[in-house]
């Protein structure tokens, strides 16, 4: 039983820190693999898209890069989470720890790796040779768009596997649908009817990368309504599961014991 | 004030285990259970394996719900004994116990301030910096036990952990918990020795398939467990 919210806390950034050096330590190449992972994705996507089907529209590079990335984050945080609190079972039944501490964990831990592929991203999209403004700072609320989009789909997947394992093999399905469903290798301006725009923007995700893009290769601000929409949405959702958390969390030790 | 750091009132639970798609069978491992700890008593549970006994430890530090019944708890701090609590394979002896520490429900400075004291009594010297995935299973121990042994909460867990290691060390572990066990620290110590549970405790609740079936004195309630287990049973053929 943890005295205070603060040591809660406490423990819960020295577990982040311990968890990123031990995953380092794991490989040879430790921790390039943050940054030579995403790196490796986006050539192999651009292998298949720009060179064996010849989708050579200008700076797809630049495109590709602005959409894998983001949604690299997503994809991984949400099936790392997902499984945190069946993975977390040797602690949990020795004690005494709320639940969303451990999806959360997964979410830091790879937000963590992101944020430095994030600059990675943004330097390399500045020396491939795009305008560079102030407008491009903007893309610091997009970032914290989907991580509160990404912390509230991780505490919903971590609250529903313990209860139904299969539900994993949906995620990975769902993961692969949103791959193609978010124009990650395609301008859904130039490849879905002008009626269906509106549908395909009411994925979130699908709705950030249009703003990465917007920000970081045309120079324009993002657009505030749909990050606010997906902001409240996101943060109703997180307090949602943070009532039902409190709840049931003790519930969750018996479940992955049964 | 009182006296009781914690109260259990008709506390039951009861585990569901999945036979197919749609059949549930259920086994009920604590029946109505009801008693208090008082403040620095040691209570001692004992009964046979599967009675309820490391269930009963899981409700107490509030990791297991209950279906049934109510628990109050007059202390803020409650902590189940547990070796080798969160260790990494991959991270070093000082890191394991650093996170085990405040697992265990130590602050980070505190369980900085024990650290000297956590690696002189787990005589791990230098390897204290290796990863733990090059210790032996003894030094494992050894070290988890340390970690355990230094961290204080009000209440103390302990499930039939008393000494690790080699002979030596053993030895120095037993004295090192029997001391902890001796202070003023409330514990409630779950244990097959009826020695141990003899020496160390001021009371004794013994349960039998999830029911208390006595608690009390040691000298009573371990005399009459044990002529309940000497107690020859029908045999199935």
């Amino acid at each position: 039983m943890f005295i205070t919210k603060t040591h809660l806390v406490e423990v819960f950034f020295t577990k982040l820190v311990l968890n990123l050096k031990s995953e380092a330590s794991k490989t040879y190449l430790s921790y390039v693999w943050w940054i030579l992972e995403p790196a490796l994705m986006v050539a192999v996507l651009y292998l298949v898209f720009a060179v064996f089907l010849a989708m050579r529209a200008p700076d797809f590079v630049v495109f590709l890069v602005c959409g894998k990335i983001p949604f690299l984050w997503f994809s991984k945080s949400i099936s790392h989470a997902s499984q945190s609190i069946t993975g977390g079972r040797g602690l949990i039944h020795q004690v005494s720890i709320p639940m969303p501490f451990f999806p959360l964990l997964a979410v830091f831990q790879d937000s963590f790796k992101q944020s430095i592929v994030f600059i990675l991203m943004v330097t390399f999209i500045f020396l491939y040779g795009m305008e560079v403004s102030w407008i491009w700072l903007s893309v610091l609320f997009v970032i914290f768009t989907q991580l509160l989009l990404i912390c509230s789909l991780a505490l919903v997947a971590a609250a529903i596997v313990p209860f139904l394992p299969d539900f994993k093999y949906l995620i990975s399905t769902g993961m692969m649908a949103l791959m193609f469903g978010s124009g990650i290798f395609y301008d859904y301006r130039e490849r879905i009817r002008p009626e269906h725009h509106e549908l395909f923007l009411s994925n979130p995700l699908a709705s950030l990368i249009t703003n990465y893009r917007q920000v970081l290769l045309e120079n324009t601000l993002p657009d505030w309504a749909a990050l606010t929409n997906i902001s409240l949405i996101s943060l109703a959702l997180i307090a949602m599961m943070m009532a039902y958390y409190n709840k049931t969390s003790t519930i969750y030790a018996r479940l992955i014991a049964q | 004030m009182t006296s009781e750091v914690m109260e259990l009132r008709d506390v039951s639970v009861r585990f569901k285990s999945r036979k197919s798609f749609f059949r549930h069978t259920y086994f009920t491992a604590l029946d109505k259970v009801s008693f208090s700890i008082k403040k620095g008593e040691t209570l001692g549970v004992i009964g046979a394996n599967g009675c309820g006994k490391s269930t009963l430890l899981k409700v107490l530090s509030n990791i297991y719900s209950i279906d049934g019944g109510k628990i109050h708890w007059n202390c803020r701090q409650v902590s189940l004994l547990a070796l080798a609590l969160g260790f990494d394979a991959e991270l070093s002896g000082r890191d394991n116990a650093i996170l085990s520490g405040m697992l265990l429900g130590g602050r980070k400075d505190e369980v900085l301030g024990r650290l000297d004291d956590i690696i002189e009594f787990s005589e791990l010297d230098e390897f204290i910096d290796k990863p733990i995935k090059t210790y032996s299973s003894g030094m494992r121990s050894r070290l988890g036990f340390s970690v355990a042994v230094k961290m204080q909460s009000e209440l103390l867990l302990i499930d039939e952990v008393m000494g690790v290691g080699d002979g030596k060390f053993k030895q120095k572990a037993s004295h090192a918990m029997m001391d902890k066990i001796n202070s003023e620290q409330s514990v409630v110590l779950v244990s097959h020795s009826m020695n141990l549970v003899q020496m160390l405790c001021d009371r004794v609740l013994w349960l039998d398939a999830g029911k208390i079936k006595k608690i009390g004195k040691p000298d009573g309630v371990i005399g009459e467990y044990n002529r309940f287990i000497d107690k020859p049973r029908p045999q199935n053929i």
